[in-house]
């Protein structure tokens, strides 16, 4: 075959798939559209989070309907002012001392836990960067905000929910929200920087920054 | 369907709009960007409850009362106690970075035996066991006299534990380490005939005149002379420092009198002379309460000149007159002496002529002036049984002769040690326990000391770190630190009023070491018959609840106790001397030998500058290592890299050629360091100046090899009068390299 | 843009009690976490929120004087709240405070480009060249109510702001919404056993800080009490720690002068 031949041959084959192109191409942009809106959609936030279990179911719940003070009662706050957060096995043992009930759940929490003395590697929703001095004080005493505002109805749940760890930052897929576009519904639903900005702004909290006339930063990072 | 390059691109395009229309760029961005700040490796501290714990600080013999910040179950921060009568919410450097010491690398985790010249671990059953051992080896041999104790302090619970067990073991060598308290203790004893401590009242006194303490530099009780100064400041009072270098105790002066090293007594005698002369002392003190003046008197008047003083002492004689008025007229006017920190005893002479200006402008306790302190009476434990091993072998005299006729005031004589056993065939010392002290760093002519503790065959040390002692020693029984153990302390030093801190436990001991109380209370036990007689209580902490009986609970709920209305014996009851008066002079003082200005060691021709040495609050320099905080604030003209900067007059950097920065040799008569040179305008032509607290050989690497260590370079002189180490520098020679 | 009840914090050092010891040096290392190595002895390298400087009248033996100065952040209001450093900040990671007047750093927003280290005229800001390491346990003794910097970032002084947060938590918690003057005071300030150093609210005329220097609020904040002064006055910086001294060569030894300037006076 001669060179001249050959060139023919392709000229040829390409000028019969360009009449017939317009579908095919088109289909393949299509097909390339819904296949990465799936991965970005539905696989890409299967594979960002890894799902971890907490280490005993809590029934939040039934431990509200016990207490007086509502969540102060377990997540109080100390006479300096700090905050206690997730309460250490100590406060638990209080009551938990022996079994108190049927449940499975606390029979694992009693076995494993106070019997051996080991504090309950809680997996924390809401644990934000090191970065972040979060003061739950100037919130619920000065400005008397609820849990839920920030926390949601987690005091209604009977049970603790999987635990999604973002695979790359670390940290509980609730900072960044439920919803994988970041919309969100109601105030619990996020709780990133932005959030706490937003709210700043909307009553006038701290906006003493020189350089962007919003929040200072030395409220909450130092 | 054939996949050609088109329909591959139209993929592509297609799966890039789907992907921005997606969430996972924005989403994976801004996790990127928060991954991008997570350090795994950088630590972040646990949060948990805030509580603070009052305690005493034991890093030296300041007695701070100091709140120790816990979270959880860490140790955070020590802060001085707000309300405290000596430090009043003040704390020093060291006292602040005293987290780093609680935790640091330098602690002994574990009883350590040495085998063989490397150290292997031993249980403390195993440890005690063997001083036991060697203990009732020594005993049954007669020999217990061989067996001696290097102290830091001989007040409170553990010193006098360790010398209780000495007693009653059958040794009269318990020996404590030698520091300005001697030459206090010993000038009120001769002088005003009581056993006491010596209490400055600086913050109500209107002029300080200083013979070249360190007011500010860690003198007597730090903090609290801290805070006197800064109120003698407030009131409109003066002060002047006489020293031959512009210390920061001499830069915050009102004055600043340059003086040839070693004549400090020369001028104090001198100023006695003016003021005598121009009749300008306390008649009613002089002529009612003191006896002895008019040989004092004769003695100033004839060898005391103006004139004569200056010419010894290089400060011209129109400043000590004036100087001399300007003392006696003021209202209260108290003289202090002791170089920087106090930790050379110094010549017993220039204490007593210095003291003497205090009782001639009748400031002897009296607001504002020196107080006779009394020693701390609350340990009255009951007597001991001796056997008769016992017995004899306290009749033995002293190793370093402290109390013998040729040393019969002295109470220790630490000092003398090193010379003792090294002029000896076989060390009198066979035994050898160290407790708050490391002689092998602390001591001058370190090489000396360590060719001595080489002789000794068994020397065990107590201390919490490895420092250069518990590194040569043959066995280390490992303290707990201050923040993890009980303990009394005393007295606050210098501190014009009786006052007991209380130390205690506010962690739980992190390593396996025990407290020392409770280690000698144990080997007393197994030692049996009179000795574990001696020793009644089942633990050192049963021990110090039982000792301190009613002040115990005060202790506790406030960290101290003082005698709030203490106020110094009234001048009728005062002196206990023959005559019921102070005396300027007597016949003890009159079998001294004169003053005489100390010469420093090492001759002129070979060694024509002389060496001084200075203290930083930024240097520890007793038995306590600086922690790396205190190493970190250490000025860069002091050290730099691993470098020294010793400083010189530009004059004499001028006449030996020596270039500010530059390297340069340094020789004494005991030894040579290179060292760097700072071209500095605050010395006297003439002199070196070395900081102390550096050149460890031990406590690790933020400190060992640091710099260069003064007491390598210079040797003790003998106080002709008390016996104590009096070296205030030591000739030397400064070479360009 | 300064609301009518805003603060402004501010320090006074009296230099004729100052001793230069350290101690407020090694109280802000211990609070705020300051890393520390081996070699510490070249002070451009070496992190230190407050340092203590030597003047000198530059005289001879034995006229020769000495006093120390401690150095914190002089936290400037600049004009406005433009201080130097946060004018030159590319990624906002400092910034001025209008309600403290407090200068934050966020090192977390720090990228490292060291723009405001070459802003500062005092030399307040360090960078973090190495990663900051504690020997085995010493991390024990770390402060969880400061950050740990990492490598790379730019620090400085903070006024201790954390005891700001703590301070005011307590308050809320007992229901008040302003704290004390002696409720928020900084560890130097604390630790200083000469009692050297007083910290409060420069724009409290009962606070310590404003009866000892008297600031002229119409005047750039300059000091009315003549024995006071800030550094580099000059230069506009409106800085918010001021200096007393009794020594006018330590007066002048905080400002640049022409050797001629304030001498025709006394010829």
């Amino acid at each position: 075959m001669s060179t001249n031949e050959k060139v023919n041959e392709v000229s040829a084959e390409t000028t019969e798939q360009d009449d017939s192109a317009a579908g095919p191409i088109i289909l393949f942009f299509i097909f390339g559209l819904v296949v990465s809106l799936v991965i970005g959609w539905v696989v890409f936030p299967k594979i960002l989070y890894s799902r971890k279990q907490q280490p005993v179911a809590f029934n939040h719940a039934l431990h509200n309907e016990l207490v007086d003070e509502g969540c102060e009662s377990c997540h109080f706050f100390r006479e300096d002012g700090s905050y206690s957060g997730v309460p250490k096995l100590a406060q638990c043992i209080d009551c938990h001392e022996e079994i108190q009930g049927e449940s499975a759940e606390e029979q694992k929490f009693v076995e494993e836990y106070v019997a051996k003395e080991r504090e309950v590697p809680w997996l924390v929703y809401s644990r934000q960067p090191d970065c972040v001095f979060f003061s739950h004080a100037a919130h619920v005493k000065l400005a008397g905000m609820d849990c839920v505002t920030c926390h949601g109805p987690i005091g209604e749940s009977e049970s603790l929910k999987v635990y999604e760890e973002n695979r790359i930052s670390g940290y509980s897929r609730d900072i960044w929200g439920k919803n994988i576009a970041g919309f969100k519904r109601n105030t619990w639903d996020r709780m990133k920087m932005d959030d706490c900005a937003e709210c700043h702004r909307k009553n006038n909290v701290n906006q003493n920054s020189v350089q962007t006339h919003k929040g200072g930063c030395f409220v909450c990072h130092r | 369907m054939k996949i050609d390059r088109r329909s591959f691109l139209s993929f592509v395009i297609g799966g890039a709009a789907g992907t921005a229309l997606s969430p996972l760029p924005w989403k994976l961005t801004d996790d990127i960007a928060i991954w991008s700040q997570n350090w795994p490796w950088t630590p972040v501290p646990q949060k948990g409850e805030v509580s603070y714990l009052n305690s005493t600080c034991t890093l030296c013999p300041g007695g701070c009362g100091i709140l120790v910040r816990k979270v959880g179950e860490r140790v955070v921060k020590l802060e001085g106690m707000e309300g405290h009568p000596v430090n009043d919410g003040g704390l020093c450097t060291l006292g602040l970075a005293g987290t780093q010491l609680l935790y640091g690398p330098t602690r002994v985790k574990t009883p350590l035996k040495k085998v063989n010249g490397a150290w292997r671990k031993i249980s403390w059953n195993a440890a005690i066991a063997e001083i036991v051992e060697k203990l009732s080896d020594l005993r049954s041999k007669g020999l217990p006299h061989t067996v001696a104790c290097i102290s830091g302090s001989d007040r409170g619970t553990v010193p006098e534990l360790f010398n209780r067990f000495l007693t009653v073991y059958g040794s009269p060598n318990f020996m404590r380490t030698s520091s300005i308290q001697d030459s206090y203790e010993l000038t009120l004893f001769l002088t005003q005939g009581v056993r006491a401590m010596a209490g400055f009242d600086v913050a109500n006194a209107d002029f300080i005149l200083s013979f070249g303490s360190g007011l500010i530099e860690g003198w007597e009780s730090p903090v609290y002379m801290f805070r006197a100064k800064s109120t003698l400041r407030e009131n409109g009072g003066r002060m002047d420092q006489i020293e031959p270098r512009l210390s920061k105790t001499a830069a915050k002066s009102d004055k600043w009198i340059a003086i040839s090293p070693g004549t400090e007594g020369a001028l104090a005698l001198g100023l006695a002379h003016v003021i005598i002369k121009e009749k300008l002392y306390n008649k009613k003190f002089v002529d009612t309460y003191t006896s002895g003046f008019e040989a004092h008197k004769k003695l100033v008047i004839d060898g005391y000149p103006p004139d004569i003083v200056s010419k010894i002492t290089g400060v011209d004689t129109a400043t000590i007159t004036a100087l001399a008025k300007d003392f006696a007229r003021a209202r209260k006017p108290l003289a202090i002496c002791g170089r920087g920190k106090g930790y050379i005893p110094g010549s017993l002479q220039e204490f007593l002529a210095i003291h003497t200006l205090n009782a001639l402008v009748g400031n002897i306790n009296q607001t504002g002036g020196i107080w006779a302190v009394p020693e701390p009476d609350y340990i009255s434990w009951p007597e001991v049984e001796m056997d008769k091993i016992a017995s004899n072998g306290l009749q033995q005299e002293r190793v370093d002769g402290a109390g013998s006729k040729a040393y019969p005031y002295a109470r220790y004589l630490l000092g003398r040690l090193p010379e003792v056993i090294n002029s000896s065939q076989d060390s009198p010392i066979q035994v050898l326990f160290v407790t708050t002290a490391n002689p092998m760093y602390a001591m001058p002519d370190t090489q000396a000391v360590a060719k001595a503790f080489e002789k000794i065959p068994f020397v065990v040390s107590f201390s919490s770190f490895l420092d250069e002692t518990a590194v040569n020693a043959d066995l280390i029984l490992p303290n707990h630190v201050f923040l993890e153990r009980y303990e009394d302390v005393p007295a606050a030093h210098g501190f014009p009023k009786p006052i007991i801190g209380l130390a205690r436990p506010v962690i739980e001991p992190l390593f396996n070491t025990q407290h020392s109380g409770d280690v000698i209370i144990q080997i007393a036990n197994e030692l049996g018959g009179p000795i574990a007689d001696a020793f009644p209580w089942d633990s050192y902490d049963a021990c110090l609840e039982e000792t301190l009986a009613d002040k115990w609970d005060a202790l506790v709920e406030d960290g101290y106790w003082s005698d709030e209305v203490f106020s110094a014996a009234d001048w009728s009851t005062a002196f206990e001397t023959d005559s019921a008066k102070f005396e300027f002079t007597n016949e003890d003082i009159e079998s001294l030998p004169r003053y005489n200005p100390l010469k420093a060691k090492g001759d002129e021709a070979h060694y024509p500058l002389v060496l001084i040495p200075y203290d930083s609050m930024r240097l520890a320099s007793g038995h306590i290592g600086s922690p790396p905080f205190l190493i970190k604030s250490v000025e860069d003209y002091i050290l730099t890299a691993n470098d020294v900067l010793v400083e010189v007059n530009p004059a004499t950097a001028n006449e030996y050629g020596l270039k500010d920065g530059k390297y340069a040799f340094l020789r004494t008569p005991k030894g040579n360091a290179r060292v760097k040179v700072r071209v500095f305008d605050g010395i006297m032509p003439g002199l070196v100046a070395i900081p102390r607290g550096l050149g460890h050989t031990a406590f690790g690497r933020f400190l060992a090899g640091k710099g260069v260590h003064y007491n390598a370079l210079i040797g003790p002189v003998e106080d002709p009068a008390s016996g104590h180490d009096a070296a205030w520098g030591i000739r030397a020679k400064l070479s360009k390299t | 843009m300064e609301k009518e009840n805003s603060k402004k914090f501010g320090m006074v050092i009296d230099l004729d009690k100052c001793t230069g010891c350290g101690s407020c040096m090694v109280a802000c290392m211990a609070e705020n976490n300051i890393p520390f190595r081996e070699d510490e002895t070249d002070k451009l390298l070496s992190v230190s929120w407050m340092h203590v400087y030597r003047l000198t009248n530059v005289k001879p033996f034995p006229d020769t004087e000495e006093c120390y100065l401690p150095r914190p952040c002089q936290h400037c209001e600049g004009h406005h709240g433009h201080s130097p450093c946060v004018s030159v900040c590319p990624a906002t990671a400092t910034d001025y405070d209008m309600d403290t007047g407090i200068v934050s750093q966020i090192y977390t927003r720090c990228f490292g480009c060291r723009y405001c280290m070459a802003a500062c005229p005092y030399h307040v800001r360090q960078f973090n060249w190495w990663d900051p390491l504690w020997p085995d346990g010493m991390e024990k003794s770390l402060n969880p109510n400061v950050s740990v910097r990492m490598r790379g970032v730019v620090e400085k002084c903070s006024f201790c702001i954390h005891r700001y947060q703590l301070a005011k938590d307590q308050a809320y918690m007992e229901g008040r919404r302003e704290i004390e003057e002696d409720e928020y005071q900084t560890a130097c300030t604390q630790a200083c056993p000469a009692g050297a150093i007083t910290f409060g609210d420069l724009n409290n005329p009962k606070h310590a800080v404003y009866q000892m220097v008297k600031p002229d609020k119409k005047n750039g904040g300059k000091p009315k009490n003549p024995k006071a002064f800030r550094l580099l006055e000059r230069l506009g910086t409106n800085a918010k720690v001021y200096y007393l001294s009794s020594r006018e060569w330590v007066r002048r030894a905080g400002d640049n002068y022409l050797k001629t300037e304030g001498q025709a006076k006394h010829a």
